[in-house]
């Protein structure tokens, strides 16, 4: 989960890392009382999570307050991958001579932390081509030791960094691991981190993302998503513990586990058509998840055809089977629905379903979205 | 005639009286596994199982106690890594997590600790190890594959169902089937499998059933070259997605892998490795 820079940068400023002043604002009426506060030039940045919003013309550096209302209302009407800007950080500018880019990445093939440090200053792991040709040196971190002294210093002579610098720089590096391990972090990155004509170093720009898989222990981080970022089926896949992927097709799939998924739109892709959506009930899911799957395929006035595809080894058939019938006596449209039910407890879950007409049964995947997409162009025609 | 796990293995359950330990401890032992008991803490001294199974507060006093090998572990993910570092450190030499989406720090931690010790940690997110006719240790659906010579190993598990259900189908048996998890940091990768795989007597022929994301697939297509001489035949699930019409809508999705996708198969076709593009083409391509 990304956070916004706002949000990243209240965390860095707390675990102390030097940071320029700003503050967040809503309309060009506050931007302009800010800059006043702050004091001219300011840097005005459009708060999203999306990349590419220096590209995009949202972030602009104001030098005085006569342009300041006009240029903040130009950012307020950016829309960012479908995504509106609501709020602008007001910064203090800064001239600097030299930048850096330094973050905590994470390696999952080695499973460990890496210190990452690099001259490519406005540069982020998460677009690997913005750092062209820099130089990017990076060390893993054993996370039963921590970060040490002695890692830092390597990357840092590695890159021929001025010795008058490095006090900061280990600081920071420093600080930067602390909220890594703090906030169940994967990237917690500085871009960039500038040296001022008075050889002070200041975090100008800064990325945080969270561990998904960790925000149960990370409870600060429940009102930090953003829920105009999701539309009403991942909400209720957020509620129902679901993963829920829209695509612009007419059938709207059900599985159990990502190979599974994988695997039924591959079979769709080969038959030259497309999911509407792909919902993964995942290991072991409760009959209350599968019947609110089940509700968001048939309320959704694009899916046609409903593609159940479930081999069930946690995932037990039976309770699947109790939560489509839920579903199914709930009043909602009427739409046919293909489904293959194999695996724990298959024989009592097929007993349970196959009175039902809205049902048509297959033993294998390739049967399963034949049929459907069969029936559909048949449907077309 | 098997790989990690085999006839004289003794299987312990850590989560044994948990809703869904409990459910998959009576379907293993339905299927004949040797399991010798488990773990709930709180719980100790008391039996499960319709009283077939004892259960102790710790790993050390079931190890103690069972001589148990290899773990299967239930428990929710919060307390999965606590779960795995105490098998770790009672030298339990199998461990494998059922249970997935644990934290990805708490992996790190677990992978430090794996590296000075000689467990070999399954998963997280797997679906077990499969030895058919000897051991379910894990949630396998029952009756799913017959016994045989060729190794499977896969990183999705509904996918390694699928692959050992249709080798069943055509008549083809499995030595073992190992599920080694699809979340993104795992205990074990393809490579220690194919070597485990290379070195079984009982295994003649090796199915690989990868999909997107990570580089395992290509450090396995390496592997191989360098260090397999059985023969491989592997499928890479959503490979089509590569130059389907579906891409932007994955990418924009951002939690679904596309940078790997299309070079695996490559990769892997380099090694030597027979490719089937559909899952139902992998018994033809399997030598009787």
């Amino acid at each position: 989960m990304k956070l916004q820079e706002y949000q990243a940068k209240s965390i860095l400023k707390k675990a102390g890392v030097p940071l320029p002043a700003s503050t967040l604002a809503n309309n060009a009426v506050q931007v302009k009382r800010i800059a006043a506060e702050i004091g001219y030039p300011v840097v005005l940045k459009a708060q999203t999570l999306e990349l590419g919003r220096g590209r995009a013309g949202g972030v602009r550096i104001v030098q005085d307050e006569r342009q300041i209302e006009n240029i903040s209302n130009e950012i307020f009407k950016l829309v960012l991958n479908q995504h509106p800007i609501q709020f602008i950080l007001v910064e203090k500018a800064f001239t600097f001579s030299k930048e850096f880019y330094l973050a905590i990445t994470s390696d999952m093939e080695a499973g460990t932390p890496v210190l990452c440090l690099s001259e490519a200053g406005g540069a982020t792991y998460l677009e690997p081509e913005s750092f062209k040709d820099a130089r990017v040196l990076n060390r893993q971190i054993d996370i039963n030791m921590g970060l040490k002294d002695y890692q830092i210093r390597e990357l840092m002579t590695g890159l021929g960094i001025d010795p008058s610098l490095w006090k900061q720089i280990q600081f920071i590096a420093h600080k930067v691991y602390e909220v890594y391990r703090h906030f169940d972090a994967t990237l917690v990155e500085i871009n960039s981190m500038v040296v001022t004509s008075q050889n002070q170093i200041f975090a100008l720009d800064t990325r945080i993302s969270i561990d998904g898989q960790s925000l149960f222990r990370q409870e600060s981080f429940s009102d930090a998503f953003d829920p105009s970022y999701f539309g009403w089926e991942e909400r209720q896949a957020l509620k129902f513990d679901v993963d829920y992927h829209s695509f612009p097709g007419e059938i709207g799939c059900m599985v159990n586990g990502m190979g599974l998924a994988y695997l039924t739109i591959d079979q769709l892709v080969n038959l030259n058509t497309m999911p509407a959506a792909m919902i993964d009930i995942r290991g072991g899911a409760t009959s209350t998840s599968i019947t609110s799957s089940l509700e968001m395929l048939l309320v959704s006035p694009r899916v046609k055809a409903i593609v159940i595809n479930i081999f069930g080894g946690m995932t037990r058939c039976d309770e699947v089977a109790d939560g489509l019938l839920k579903a199914m006596d709930e009043g909602l449209p009427k739409k046919p629905i293909f489904i293959r039910l194999e695996g724990t407890n298959d024989d009592s879950g097929l007993d349970l379903l196959h009175k039902n007409e809205n049902l048509r049964f297959f033993s294998t995947t390739e049967a399963l979205v034949n049929a459907a997409v069969g029936w559909l162009r048949g449907e077309e025609e | 005639m098997s790989i990690l796990i085999g006839a004289d293995s003794r299987i312990m359950i850590q989560g044994i009286t948990g809703r869904r330990g409990q459910f998959h401890t009576s379907q293993m032992l339905n299927s004949g596994s040797p399991i010798v008991g488990g773990t709930s803490p709180g719980k100790g001294g008391e039996w499960c199982s319709e009283g077939r199974l004892p259960v102790f507060d710790t790993v050390k006093d079931c190890v103690e106690a069972t001589n148990a090998d290899v773990s299967v572990i239930f428990v929710p993910p919060h307390s999965t890594a606590d779960a795995i570092l105490e098998s770790i450190n009672c030298g339990v030499k199998t461990i494998i997590s059922i249970t997935g989406a644990i934290p990805l720090q708490d992996m790190m931690i677990i992978k430090s600790a794996l590296r000075n010790n000689d467990s070999i940690l399954v998963g997280p997110n797997s679906p077990g190890v499969l030895v058919p006719g000897i051991a379910n240790a894990g949630i396998f659906p029952r009756e799913i594959a017959i016994p045989g010579n060729v190794g499977v190993v896969s990183r999705s598990g509904t996918l390694c169902y699928e692959v050992v259900n249709t080798l069943k189908q055509e008549g083809i048996g499995v030595s073992t089937a190992v599920g080694i998890g699809d979340d993104p940091i795992i205990g074990t990768d393809f490579s220690t499998l194919l070597e485990l795989f290379e070195a079984d007597p009982h295994t003649d022929q090796i199915v690989l059933i990868g999909g997107p994301g990570g580089d395992s697939e290509m450090k396995a297509a390496t592997f191989i070259m360098e260090a397999v001489t059985k023969p491989v035949i592997a499928y890479v699930v959503g490979e089509n997605l590569a130059t389907s019409i579906l891409r932007p809508f994955f990418s924009r999705s951002g939690s679904l892998p596309l940078d790997t996708l299309g070079k695996k198969t490559g990769a892997l076709k380099d090694a030597g490795v027979l490719m089937a593009n559909k899952l139902n083409e992998i018994p033809a391509l399997i030598k009787r």
